[in-house]
Parts: structure tokens; C-alpha cells; sequence
């Protein structure tokens, strides 16, 4: 197994004992922020993320964590941002939805599905008319493809040749609708009418193949200046929004989940699982301590930073 | 004196932004045509190249989002919309994201931007091309909305939101002030986004807003004029961060007050002045509030009901009347239609 394999499986990892310890701590209600879980969506986050540079930016929405740490953004901070702390990312105002990380191009993350596609087109337009070698990936979901303005996007990227990859993170489900209920259109067929190279993996497990992937995504993007777009089939443990699990909803069912458990490398791998484990709890508890003991912010922060 | 129009003020200061400013980017459907945005951006394409002056798809809301990331790697937006109407289309991205990126993140952003947006009125324009939205906007925690009334109001709040402002200004033009020439000669205002001291007096207070506030001028000098009454008029300007102070003690000089807006009155500016009166000062009143506004009703596009649409200075001399006179109001002398029509230059359609 390759240094390069393992480095992606111990991202991933890592957030998914995150992600574990976020749902292990809930029921506590020290973390105040709905929480949407990336536990089954890790490793083709550190798979894509892993291929850019700390210039390059992503914009993202509120399923985030993944996006978040893969980029490279402070664990610390980032559960001090979940418990509400002043010490977190954002002093606790962003909370779980809006995690960012300026310094390593983690751009923003939005609650409204689909508003962040616009803001990686600027990031990328301004990369092109600075001469920066940079690039922007936009990481949404499914759903975010309906909206209007993903079209929109679509059609400036292409029409202004901008530096900008669409990631598509498809795990089949809005909430609680399936994508069978919401669409009527191939997203490649919709790529390729707007002129813009299309993508896919069926395999979101497959950390070494969506790496290759991206890798030559990236470098092409880098070079000729043009957008692709890049659809990863995933699954979504968790419900929607929370920690548990909903099968019991009657809205999906366990054995589809099954299927994708049965070859899910954070749970079967278990050489490089104990090979990483310890050294990432360390972490976490680090983290999940400066989190506790952090300061809540004061009365002087509410009107703070308006305007 | 050195004179010059509204609409001039506008082209100044977008060639301004763009030479001193090599960040700036001016964008919008029709930037580029050769109407562009009735003439204020004539000429830049060729000047400043198409990487930084650009027409765009019909696509509001990517356009106001892409603004956000365009802001975030150091370049200046100025995203124009030739109809105020069109930024519905891009509600999502105003109030979601950009009027919030700075404080959702803890202070870690900053959008520096100016969107511009005409205010359409007469020859018809109708429900949809119109509209005064400006109390929409100024709700919403996190922007800064500006209503110049004049171009050296124009020029100050321009140059200030390109070269120093460092958060998004959303400014509404208002169509009928375009060929309006004003004064210039005057120093240059130090706050620029703040409310501004127009004409001073003791009898009655206009608080005023882009085109009413030339209303209000027209209105205090009739009513010197006719009956020597001084009329003290504050142009309101920045809507989100008005003089409170300015106001206040102007009312509490004249203890009456007269709210001009080119907006509907509930919920609106009118509402909000007699807000800030409301609780902070009630005391000071002499006499109930009075609010010109437009009908509360879409704008409707035949000519005889559009007359009633609008207020004009006529509304305004008749209230300063009703404050000052009481029941004698009646039997005083308004401003004729003759009168009314050498003041205010006809517009002439279709557009």
C-alpha cells in the first residue's frame, strides 16, 4: 500500500472519529448547533481535497466537516466553533453550517443549498483575471444541482472559461427525497450541454481512483483555465440533520446502507485502523478539551462585526 | 458654480473607481451595450478591457454571488441592475450571504462591493419597473444602503465606497434625478454615508430621501416664498446609518416633522424616522407626524393614475400647510400645475 493511499485513509479516519465523537458527545447538548454529519462521505473528500493546493479554494455548504478538515482547517477550532465558543473559528457565530478556514482556502460553507456555487465562480473568475495559478472547487450535493443558479453557473463558467471545479457529492437524498422524486435530468448530459468536461465515480470508497481523478482534473483545470464537473456516488450514514440513524423512518431502507458498509475501508481496514487510531483520538481529545474549556463569548460580541 | 448632472455624476465616478481602484470590476446586463445604463458606463469596456468591465447573462442571483468570491481574492465588484425590480432576483444571495459573510464567520471576511440599481418612474413603467425597494435592503442587518439624492451626493458616496469602504453598499439611483443637474461647487461631504443638512430653518423638518428630497427643496422655497416659512430639510441619504442626532434635534427645534420617501410608507422609511421620534423623543412633537409616500398599491402604468401614484412638491407644500396652519391650511395658495411643470423637466419616454 502506498504512503499516498495511507495518508488519505488517516484524513479520512480522522474524520470520522470526529464525526463519532461530535455524535458521542450530542446527547450532552454541549454542542448547540444542528449538526449534519460527513460519516460515509469522508473518503472522497480527502481523496478530492487531497489533490489541492492551499491556495486553491472551496466553497461548500453546510455539511461541512469533512470539506473543513480535509482542507486543512483546525480541529481545535473547529469544535471550540461547535460548542459556541469565543475561541472557536468564528467566535460561535457560524456554528456547525459555517465553517471556514481562510488560511488554508476554505472559503465558506452555507445553509442554503446551492448559494455557494456563485461565490467559487467570483473566486475563480478573480483567479483568472489576477494570473493566479489557482483553482475553485464548489463541493455540493445532489440536491444543489435543481437550483437555478446551478445552471447559471454552469453556463458562466463555460462561457468565461474560469478555473472552477463542480464536485457533486450525490448521495441520493435531499433531507428525506429521493433523487428519483426530484429529477428528470442527466447531470452529464447537462455538463456536456453547458460544454463542460463531465466526471464520475460510482465508488465514493474509492479513495485511489477519485484521487487519480481529480488529479488529472486539477492539473487540467490549472492549465487550460477551463471548468469540469466531477459527480461522486456516495452514501449518507447518519439522518439528515443529527446523529442516529433513521431507517426505522420508512424513507430508506438498511439494506441499500448495507451494501455500501460491506466495503467501507473506515470500518474493514483494520490494519491501517489500528496503524492511525491512537494518534487520532489523541487528537481529537485535545481538540474536544480546548473546546470545553474555552470562554462562551460576552454580551460585547452580539453587535460585533455587522457592517 | 460649477454644475453637473445627476447622471454625469454617476459616469465621473465610475471611471473614477476604475482608475484609481485596479481591483474595481463594473458588471451587469447592458454595462456594455450602447445605451449602457443610460450612459454611465459608456466608454469603460474600451478604457478599462472586458476582463473588468463586463455584460452578463441573464442570471441575478450567480451574478450577486459571484460578487461574494470576486470580493473575497481583493477585487472590487460594481454589479449594476438598470431596474431595482431585477434585484429580486438576487434576494437570496443578498440577504443569505453577502449581508451576512462578515458576521456568520466571526469578523474573518470582508465584502467590499457596490451593487447599483436604478429606480425606474413615468411613461409608464408600470408594477415591475419602479419599484422603490430600499426598505427591503436596509432590514437586513449588514448592509449599507444609500439613496443619493444629488451628484454631489453621488460623487462623495461613490468614491468613499470604492476607495475606503471596506462592506457592501447597495446604492438606488432614481431614474428622474438623472437629467437633474446640481451644484457641485461645494466642498466635498465628510460623511458620505451618513445623513446630510440640506437647508436650515425653524418651522417644520422634511426628512427626505433621493428625488423627494429635491421635492422638499422645491416645496421650502415656495412656501418662503408665499407665506416666509423656513423649512429645515435632512437628506437621509444612508438609510442603514442615519445622523439620529441630526434628526432628533432638528425636530426638537421645529417639533414638526415631515417624512418624504419615494417608498411605501408601512414598514418603510416613514415608518422608521417616526420609529426613531417614537422612541426616543416622543416629547418633542408639536404635532402628529406627517409621511409622503407613494400609494400603498403597485405602481400602476396609465398617466392619470400614476399622477395620483406619486406625491409630489404639491404634497409636500400642502402638509407643511396642514402642520403649520391647521384648519386654515385650506385657504392657502398651492403650487399650480404650470408652476409644478417649470420645475420638473418632463420625462420623456419610451424608456
Amino acid at each position: 500500500m502506498s504512503t499516498a493511499y495511507e495518508e488519505l485513509f488517516r484524513q479520512a479516519l480522522r474524520i470520522r472519529m470526529a464525526e463519532e465523537k461530535i455524535a458521542e458527545l450530542y446527547p450532552s447538548d454541549k454542542i448547540q448547533s444542528p449538526v449534519h454529519l460527513s460519516i460515509g462521505q469522508e473518503p472522497h473528500a480527502a481523496a478530492v481535497i487531497g489533490q489541492l493546493r492551499k491556495g486553491d479554494e472551496v466553497f461548500t455548504s453546510y455539511r461541512n466537516h469533512a470539506v473543513y478538515l480535509a482542507k486543512g482547517g483546525d480541529m481545535k477550532k473547529m469544535f471550540a466553533e461547535l460548542y459556541g465558543k469565543a475561541d472557536g473559528i468564528s467566535k460561535g457565530k457560524a456554528g456547525s453550517m459555517h465553517l471556514c478556514a481562510p488560511e488554508v482556502g476554505m472559503m465558506g460553507a452555507s445553509a442554503i443549498v446551492s448559494a455557494t456555487l456563485p461565490h467559487a465562480l467570483g473566486a475563480a473568475y478573480a483567479f483568472k483575471i489576477l494570473r493566479k495559478k489557482n483553482i475553485a472547487v464548489s463541493i455540493t450535493g445532489d440536491g444543489s444541482t435543481e437550483e437555478g443558479v446551478f445552471c447559471e453557473c454552469l453556463n458562466f463558467a463555460s462561457l468565461k472559461k474560469l478555473p472552477l471545479l463542480f464536485v457533486i457529492e450525490n448521495n441520493g437524498l435531499a433531507i428525506h427525497s429521493h433523487i428519483g422524486t426530484r429529477q428528470a435530468f442527466d447531470l452529464r448530459k447537462l455538463a456536456l450541454a453547458y460544454n463542460i468536461p463531465y466526471l464520475n465515480s460510482d465508488e465514493g470508497f474509492d479513495m485511489t481512483s477519485i484521487a487519480l481523478k481529480m488529479r488529472g482534473a486539477a492539473a487540467r483545470i490549472r492549465k487550460t483555465s477551463t471548468p469540469m464537473l466531477f459527480e461522486i456516488r456516495t452514501c449518507r450514514y447518519k439522518q439528515h440533520v443529527g446523529v442516529s440513524e433513521d431507517f426505522d423512518k420508512g424513507y430508506r431502507s438498511r439494506s441499500e446502507f448495507n451494501k455500501w458498509y460491506a466495503r467501507d475501508p473506515l470500518v474493514h481496514n483494520k490494519k491501517l485502523i489500528n496503524k492511525y487510531r491512537s494518534g487520532i483520538e489523541k487528537e481529537i481529545n485535545n481538540a474536544v478539551d480546548y473546546a470545553e474549556k474555552a470562554r462562551f463569548p460576552g454580551r460585547g460580541e452580539l453587535l460585533k462585526d455587522v457592517c | 458654480m460649477e454644475t453637473i448632472s445627476y447622471r454625469d455624476a454617476i459616469t465621473l465616478s465610475m471611471r473614477d473607481a476604475m482608475r484609481k481602484n485596479p481591483r474595481a470590476l463594473v458588471y451587469g446586463l447592458g454595462v456594455t451595450d450602447f445605451t449602457g445604463i443610460f450612459g454611465t458606463t459608456l466608454g469603460l469596456e474600451k478604457e478599462f478591457g472586458s476582463e473588468r468591465v463586463f455584460d452578463t447573462p441573464l442570471a441575478e442571483e450567480s451574478m450577486t454571488g459571484f460578487a461574494v468570491g470576486a470580493a473575497l481574492n481583493g477585487l472590487y465588484p460594481i454589479h449594476i441592475h438598470i431596474r431595482t425590480d431585477f434585484m429580486l432576483l438576487a434576494m437570496n444571495q443578498i440577504v443569505n450571504s453577502i449581508a451576512k459573510y462578515k458576521y456568520m464567520y466571526g469578523g474573518l471576511f470582508k465584502l467590499p462591493m457596490l451593487i447599483r440599481a436604478v429606480i425606474g418612474r413615468s411613461w409608464g413603467q408600470g408594477a415591475q419597473h419602479s419599484q422603490s425597494l430600499q426598505a427591503l435592503f436596509s432590514h437586513i442587518p449588514g448592509l449599507t444602503v444609500i439613496m443619493p439624492s444629488s451628484a454631489r451626493a453621488v460623487l462623495d458616496a461613490y468614491d468613499h465606497a470604492v476607495n475606503r469602504y471596506k462592506a457592501p453598499v447597495i446604492s438606488l439611483e432614481h431614474r428622474a434625478l438623472y437629467d437633474c443637474t446640481f451644484n457641485v461647487s461645494e466642498k466635498r461631504n465628510s460623511t458620505p454615508l451618513s445623513s446630510h443638512l440640506v437647508r436650515k430653518g425653524r418651522d417644520v423638518t422634511i426628512v427626505a430621501t433621493s428625488i423627494m428630497v429635491v421635492d422638499a427643496i422645491h416645496a421650502a422655497r415656495f412656501v418662503k416664498e408665499k407665506e416666509g416659512l423656513d423649512v429645515e430639510i435632512i437628506d437621509l441619504n444612508c438609510l442603514t446609518h442615519p445622523n439620529r442626532e441630526m434628526i432628533l434635534s432638528s425636530v426638537k427645534k421645529t417639533g414638526r416633522l415631515i417624512v418624504a420617501d419615494t417608498g411605501w410608507a408601512p414598514f418603510g422609511v416613514c415608518a422608521e424616522v417616526s420609529r426613531l421620534i417614537a422612541t426616543t423623543a416622543p416629547g418633542i412633537l408639536k404635532a402628529p407626524i406627517m409621511e409622503i409616500s407613494m400609494a400603498h398599491s403597485p405602481c400602476p402604468t396609465a398617466k392619470t393614475l400614476e399622477n395620483y401614484f406619486y406625491p409630489d412638491m404639491g404634497a409636500i407644500v400642502n402638509d407643511i400647510y396642514r402642520l403649520i396652519f391647521k384648519k386654515r391650511a385650506g385657504k392657502k395658495e398651492l403650487p399650480s400645475e404650470e408652476y409644478k411643470k417649470r420645475l420638473y423637466k418632463e420625462f420623456k419616454g419610451p424608456f
